[in-house]
Parts: C-alpha cells; sequence; structure tokens
C-alpha cells in the first residue's frame, strides 16, 4: 500500500500573527514556519502504517513556494520515503490545493491519503472534501482512529453526537484530528537521512492545473480589540444600558 | 527628556497597543556601513591594549609567570577586551550573512546596533570583569593619544545612539512576538534539529525540572533513555562508530536547547563528548572499538574524574595515585566535584603514574569501569566510596566526593596504552568542552531572558503589564542582546573547530561571555519577578542557582580569562 501525505507550511502556532503594514494579508517576513499540527498527525499516522508493514511507501507532498522543501524535509526526517514539491508562488486557494493533489494522485496512484482536517492559517477545512470529490474516492474526514482492512480503512470520526465509525472502500481520503495519535520527535539520524531522500520538484504546468485564484482578497484586518465590561446595579440599568447604548432590545 | 520612552510609549503586555514598534527613528540610517569601521577601530584600541600588556609581561621574547601574576588585572582585562571586539566582530559577521540571505530584518538590526553601542562604550569606559572589578583602558597601559584615537566619528555615533533607552523600548516591542532574532545558521538541518529539541525540551523537560531541582532528583532516566534514542549522546561520535559524525554547531544546537529546559539535561551530553572525544583522539584501536559505540548509543553513560580536593584549576599537581600491580593498576586517592559520578558506568580517571614527577607529565588517563549505582548505594565497587555533594543548583545529575583505596583498574583501560600523556590527552578535549558549556551558558541565558518576559507581560501593577516600564522593558532587551553575542561567539567557536583550526582563545572567549551572559540574565529575570522570583516555585529561583555554576565550572572566569589573555600574547608575538 502506498499513503500520499499532504504537508502544508504555516506560521508557526507559537508565533503571534501580524497584519501587514498595506492591510493586503498577514506578515511572514522573518516569521518561523512550522508544519500545519494536523499535517504532523497525517505524517505519524502514515509512518505508523509502514512501521506495522500495512503500508509499503509514504510519500509526502507539499505545494507551494521552494522553501516549503524545509516542511518536506521534516516529513522526511520523521520517517517519511519521499517528497515532491509542486513549486508556486501563486497564493493557492484550497481548490487548487485539491487539484493540484488530485493530480499528484493521478500520477502516483496511493491507495490512501491521510492529510490534515485544515489548516491552522486559513482554517477553510476543505481540501480534503473536495479532493475526494475530485478523485471520486471515499472520504472520512475529521477521524480519531484508523484500521486498514480488505480493501477498506476503518476509521472513527468525531462528530457533534459523538463518535461515528465508517467502513471506507479504498482508495479513500481520510483528514485527521489532533486527537488520532501523538507525533514523533525527529531524532538526529533521521534528520541527517532525511537530507538524503529523494524530492522531486513539479510545476502546476506541468500537472496541467490552472492554480489562479478564484477569489480576492479585499483586506486583511486584526479583530477588533476586546473592550473591558462593565458591572451594572440593577436590572433597570441593565436593560437601560441594552436599550439606549448596545441598542439590542 | 531626550530620547526616555514613558511607559505610556511603551510596548504593550499582551495587546498590539504599544506594539508599533518604535523602530523606525531608533534604528541608526546605514547601519552596517557605521559598524564596520567602529569595530576595525575598537581592533585597534586592543592592540594598543595588547601591546602595552605585552610590554608588561614579556621577557626576552617569553611571557614571564612571575610579571603576568603581577599585571594579573590588566593581563585579564586585555583578555576581555579582546573578547569584546571578538564579539562585536562575529555580530556584524552574523548581520552581514542574514542581509545576503535577506533576513536581516528590524528586530536582527537594533540588536546589533545596540551591541555595537554598548560594547564600544564599555570598551572605552570601563569593562566588569565581574561585578566588583571594572577594568579601564588605562589599566592596561593605552595612553591617552591611543584612546583619544578610538573616538572616531562612526564610534560616537554609535556610542551615543546605539543603545539608548529608545532603541531598547523597541527591541522590547519586538520581543513581545516571541521572536528573539534569527540565530543566522543558514543551514535547514540544523534549524530542523533545533526545532525538534525545543520540542522535547518543552515537552519533555521543562514541565519537570523545578520538580526535580526541588527534590534534588536524578534526572529519571527515561528522560535519558529518550535522549539517547534521539541520537542526542553519538552526535559528534564518527559513523564509523556508531556515532553521527555531526559537527559542534549541531551539537551546539541540542545543547542551547536542552538547557534552555534545563541545565541538568543540557549537560547529559557532556561527559559522554568529553569521553568520546578522549578515546577518539587517543585511544588504541580496542578502545575506540570498546567504548565509542555504547557511548553513543547511551548505554553507557561515563563520568570525568579529574579534580581533587586540593587540585582545582591547578590539575597539574594532583595526588591521585595508579600503581601498575601485574594486569591492574590499583588507583588510591580522593577525587571530588565528580558530576553523575554514581549512576556513570565509565569513568575517565585523571592520576599519578610516575611520582618521581611531581608536575603534569607524570599525570596518566584511564578508561575504569565501574557498577552503576544509585542514590541508596552511589558506589558498590570494591576500593571505592563516596557521597553526594549538597549543592545550591545544576542538580539533576548530582556532585560527588569520591575516595579511592586501592581501587582495581584494568591496565588495558589506560588511555593510549602509553603513561605520562594524561594532561596531555585531556588538553586537546578543552577545546570542545569549553564549546559545549558556552552553548549550555547560552540556553540558561535564553532560558532566563524567556522566564522574565513572559512574568514581565503577564505581572499587572499600578493597572498595567510592568512590561510597559521602560526599566523591566529594557533589561529585557538587553537580556536579548547579550544573549545574541553568546550565541553568535558560540557558533564561531564551534565554527572554527569543526574547520580544524586551533580555537583555544575563541572557544575560552565564548565560555568566558556566555557564563557572564546567563547570570546578569538570571540576576535580572528574577529582579523582574520581584518578591516572586526570590520563591522556590518560580523556575527563575533555580534558573539562578543553575546560571551561578556556568562562571566556576570548565574553568572559572578568572582561569578563562588568563588562558585568554597568554593565548593572545602568545599569538601575538
Amino acid at each position: 500500500m502506498k499513503v500520499l501525505v499532504p504537508v502544508k507550511r504555516v506560521i508557526d502556532a507559537n508565533v503571534k500573527i501580524r497584519i501587514k503594514a498595506d492591510n493586503a494579508g498577514v506578515e511572514t517576513t522573518n516569521v518561523k514556519m512550522s508544519m500545519n499540527p494536523f499535517d504532523e498527525v497525517a505524517v505519524e499516522e502514515a509512518i505508523r502504517l509502514r512501521e506495522a508493514g500495512t503500508a509499503q511507501e509514504v510519500i509526502a507532498v507539499s505545494l507551494g513556494v521552494a522553501r516549503c522543501q524545509e516542511t518536506i524535509r521534516t516529513a522526511l526526517a520523521m520517517g517519511a520515503d519521499r517528497g515532491i514539491l509542486v513549486e508556486t508562488d501563486v497564493e493557492l486557494e484550497p481548490l487548487a490545493v485539491a487539484k493540484l493533489l488530485q493530480a499528484v494522485v493521478e500520477k502516483e496512484k496511493p491507495d490512501l491519503v491521510i492529510m490534515g482536517k485544515q489548516a491552522i492559517d486559513g482554517d477553510c477545512n476543505q481540501t480534503g472534501q473536495m479532493l475526494a470529490a475530485l478523485l471520486g474516492w471515499a472520504q472520512g474526514t475529521f477521524i480519531s482512529k484508523l484500521a486498514i482492512g480488505q480493501g477498506t480503512a476503518e476509521v472513527t470520526r468525531e462528530i457533534d453526537g459523538g463518535l461515528e465509525m465508517l467502513s471506507l472502500k479504498m482508495p479513500a481520503v481520510v483528514t485527521v484530528d489532533l486527537r488520532l495519535n501523538e507525533p514523533r520527535y525527529a531524532s538526529l539520524p533521521n534528520i541527517m537521512k532525511a537530507r538524503k531522500k529523494p524530492l522531486e520538484r513539479l510545476l502546476p504546468e506541468e500537472l496541467g492545473v490552472d492554480v489562479a485564484p478564484r477569489l480576492v482578497t479585499l483586506k486583511v484586518e486584526e479583530p477588533p480589540k476586546r473592550q473591558a465590561g462593565v458591572k451594572v446595579a440593577n436590572v433597570a440599568e441593565l436593560v437601560d444600558k441594552l436599550r439606549n447604548e448596545a441598542k439590542v432590545i | 527628556m531626550s530620547d526616555a520612552a514613558t511607559p505610556a510609549d511603551g510596548p504593550a503586555g499582551d495587546g498590539p497597543a504599544g506594539d508599533g514598534p518604535a523602530g523606525p527613528e531608533a534604528l541608526l540610517p546605514d547601519l552596517l556601513s557605521t559598524c564596520t569601521p567602529a569595530l576595525a577601530t575598537a581592533g585597534k584600541l586592543a592592540a594598543a591594549a595588547g601591546r602595552a600588556v605585552r610590554h608588561m609581561v614579556v621577557k626576552d621574547g617569553r611571557v614571564d609567570g612571575a610579571a603576568m601574576e603581577r599585571h594579573q588585572f590588566a593581563a585579564h582585562g586585555y583578555a576581555w577586551m579582546a573578547a569584546y571586539v571578538e564579539a562585536l566582530r562575529q555580530m556584524l559577521a552574523w548581520a552581514g550573512r542574514l542581509e545576503a540571505a535577506g533576513d536581516l530584518g528590524e528586530l536582527e538590526s537594533l540588536i546589533l546596533q545596540a551591541a555595537f553601542g554598548e560594547y564600544l562604550a564599555q570598551i572605552a569606559g570601563g569593562i566588569a570583569l565581574s561585578q566588583g572589578e571594572v577594568v579601564r583602558p588605562h589599566d592596561m597601559g593605552v595612553d591617552d593619544a591611543e584612546l583619544h584615537a578610538f573616538w572616531t566619528p562612526a564610534v560616537a555615533t554609535l556610542t551615543a545612539r546605539g543603545n539608548t533607552i529608545a532603541v531598547r523600548m523597541a527591541i522590547a516591542g519586538l520581543l513581545a512576538d516571541g521572536r528573539f532574532g534569527a540565530p543566522g545558521l543558514d543551514d535547514e538541518s540544523l534549524e530542523m534539529v533545533r526545532e525538534q529539541f525545543r520540542r522535547v525540551a518543552e515537552e519533555q523537560v521543562a514541565p519537570h525540572a523545578q520538580d526535580w531541582h526541588r527534590k534534588d532528583a536524578l534526572i529519571p532516566l527515561e528522560v535519558i533513555e529518550r535522549l539517547a534514542g534521539l541520537g542526542v549522546f553519538g552526535l559528534m561520535v564518527p559513523e564509523a562508530f556508531g556515532g553521527l559524525g555531526m559537527g559542534r554547531i549541531a551539537m551546539c544546537v541540542v545543547t542551547e536547547e536542552l538547557s534552555r529546559a534545563y541545565l541538568g539535561v543540557g549537560s547529559l551530553a557532556t561527559r559522554s563528548e568529553i569521553a568520546a572525544e578522549l578515546i577518539r583522539l587517543s585511544g588504541t584501536s580496542p578502545q575506540k572499538a570498546r567504548w565509542l559505540p555504547r557511548i553513543a548509543s547511551g548505554e553507557v553513560l561515563p563520568t570525568a574524574v579529574f579534580t581533587e580536593p586540593d587540585t582545582g584549576s591547578d590539575l597539574g599537581r594532583l595526588k591521585t595515585r595508579a600503581v601498575k600491580d601485574g594486569a591492574v593498576y590499583r588507583v588510591t586517592g580522593n577525587k571530588t566535584w565528580i558530576t553523575h559520578a554514581a549512576r556513570a558506568d565509565l569513568m575517565i580517571l585523571l592520576a599519578r603514574t610516575d611520582p618521581g614527577r611531581p608536575d603534569y607529565k607524570g599525570l596518566s588517563l584511564f578508561l575504569a569501569e565501574k557498577p552503576r549505582g544509585g542514590d541508596g548505594d552511589p558506589f558498590p565497587a570494591p576500593g571505592m566510596t563516596g557521597s553526594a555533594i549538597k549543592v545550591l543548583g545544576y542538580r539533576g545529575m548530582k556532585e560527588y566526593e569520591i575516595a579511592f583505596d586501592g581501587f582495581e583498574v584494568a591496565a588495558d583501560g589506560l588511555l593510549g596504552g602509553v603513561e605520562g600523556q594524561g594532561f596531555k590527552q585531556l588538553m586537546a578535549t578543552f577545546e570542545t568542552s569549553r564549546i559545549q558549556t558556552a552553548a549550555r551558558a547560552v540556553g540558561v541565558a535564553q532560558n532566563a531572558l524567556e522566564l522574565g518576559l513572559a512574568y514581565a507581560r503577564e505581572r499587572i501593577q499600578f493597572a498595567k503589564p510592568i512590561y510597559s516600564f521602560p526599566r523591566v522593558a529594557g533589561k529585557l532587551a538587553w537580556m536579548a542582546v547579550e544573549t545574541m553575542i553568546a550565541r553568535q561567539l558560540t557558533y564561531f567557536a564551534a565554527r572554527e573547530k569543526d574547520g580544524g583550526r586551533r580555537c583555544d582563545i575563541e572557544a575560552g572567549t565564548a565560555k568566558l561571555l556566555a557564563a557572564r551572559v546567563a547570570w546578569a540574565n538570571a540576576d535580572n529575570a528574577l529582579q523582574v519577578h520581584g518578591g516572586n522570583g526570590y520563591a522556590e516555585e518560580y523556575a527563575i529561583s533555580r534558573v539562578l542557582l543553575d546560571a551561578r555554576v556556568l562562571n566556576i565550572f570548565e574553568g572559572t572566569a578568572e582561569i578563562q580569562a588568563q588562558v585568554i589573555a597568554r593565548g593572545l600574547i602568545e599569538r601575538g608575538g
């Protein structure tokens, strides 16, 4: 079995996000970047499948600027076998990402795509679903458990009402939640080995995918600053404030 | 009020209110092209000090021991001045590398500027060798004309405007984002190493460090096993012997990140590194084959058994005897300050094999096996007794005093198989151990800085975070500057060593400065904590105690200055 794991380079979770002075987007110059934490869980799960003998190869793929190869190297240091970078400076929207991944899937023919349920930057939570739809594959989203059966992937999903168990016919796309596993640390020997693992570079044009954005970003702003609350003495004052200050009743 | 920022202008604790950096005005135009000539000028002053000190201590082309002792203050002052100049040279080189990579941001520029502003001012006005000793150019015999020549326009600009409170407030505003300046290693793998070990340290070490310290407990074996699994103990051991063959910069990065969580954990590999380097450089083939793979895997924990109750820095006079008796040497004598001794499986033992030579030429090193002990029975071996020394900080491995009485070491444990080589063999590893210690100090310094910063941003007094007060924010900003200076000096020494160049002065300089920075940071970060910092439940109380040892072990600050001064005089003359 072959497993494909998309990994995204995002602003590190511990960094305070700043808006660019011209409100065109988020400041990324000299900002620490890391692998999307959901994707780390996906990489870990794929490596565990290979270590258990269920999977034979784990491929990490990233889409974006040249420095995304750092994210792929991290996946390789964790244990992925090889990497693919689809290099582009275009800001990719979920649909473009899904189409690029579709092209990579058609080229690599994996049995399973394991990916984060969302990225911590855009929080879109769309790509996995779009990819499954484009491929016409089964999908299991927000999974907290994965077991491989005979041509099936048995998954446990976290849904509002509790846990849902599904049996997916493979090939399939699964998107993972943080509770699925605890990603390992890359050891020094594996970091050294990762330097020598193959990393293939592709361009969107070579995959025949149009990645032009469909959306226009008008403006990015900081959320409004939260104001301190006030204590009211009685209900009459509360009603008065709601009516005359907040103007909600 | 000229450039003094008011609290209202200052960085706000966590809101964006004060975040708007005061940067653009604080930052000097043409910074790099101002620093470049200023560095050359500082170099000239240090050279003048060097000439004057050489005149005091060199007799007939050689350093005269008695004169060196008489002029110790001047000589050590010269070592410090040279250290400052080297620090600035490395900071400028760092900024240059960042600029070339397009990574020289506002924070990094401000750090560079503050470093130049402050260190140039101290070079001319007085460098604190310790809190109670300030050395001035005249103490080193620098004359008025030479000192006058120091005040070039570039130096004057930087000293006047380089490290103002406005600059420090601008730095403080940027620190609030959790950024401390790009380390400038320009190596993807090393950055990955840093990130992985930062995570390991934050998740596996930092949450427990205070508890281990307060209970005076040995670091749990599971932690050691986990680090072993990640390759920490074999980092520099050649691949042919089961290690990774990585360089000292990688060692520095790992050490720094582990020490940032707990000095004890950052120091676990110190003894493995010393032992492995000794065996690699001086061991026989069977000794290498036998020990290096087991040290690399972490299976064997070594300890260094050098110091004696009456012999610290003056190792050449040590008294412990090793007497050949058939297939063994019998060791008799007292040792002290032996770190992690109970748990260690292998002692690197320095003893006198030739009583006819009372100096360092009569010393030999042994690879002495011992059974692993624990808290109940630390030394379950015949001919060996000992107990733990109660210490202020630097716990986790414990310090021991040991008495040997006929303790047997197999004769084939004589390092290199030849007697009388011990001191020379040991000296060959001092560069690496000092670089590693400098990296430990950088980690501790960073830890103190971050603890102080976090507290300053959370602690509300007078209705605002105390981080809005210039005296608080300014302290933290300067900590960030000096931590970067110490870091760059450490990387420099590591690069020199990796490049196969002699770096006794560079390694000593890094260790000397980094240790002072760690202590200053810890002391200032505790001050930021106020009374709470004096409470054991706050981590900074431990970091202060841990930081204190850095100026003492691996060569005291005084010995370090002596070695640097002597080295500079000999190299230059």
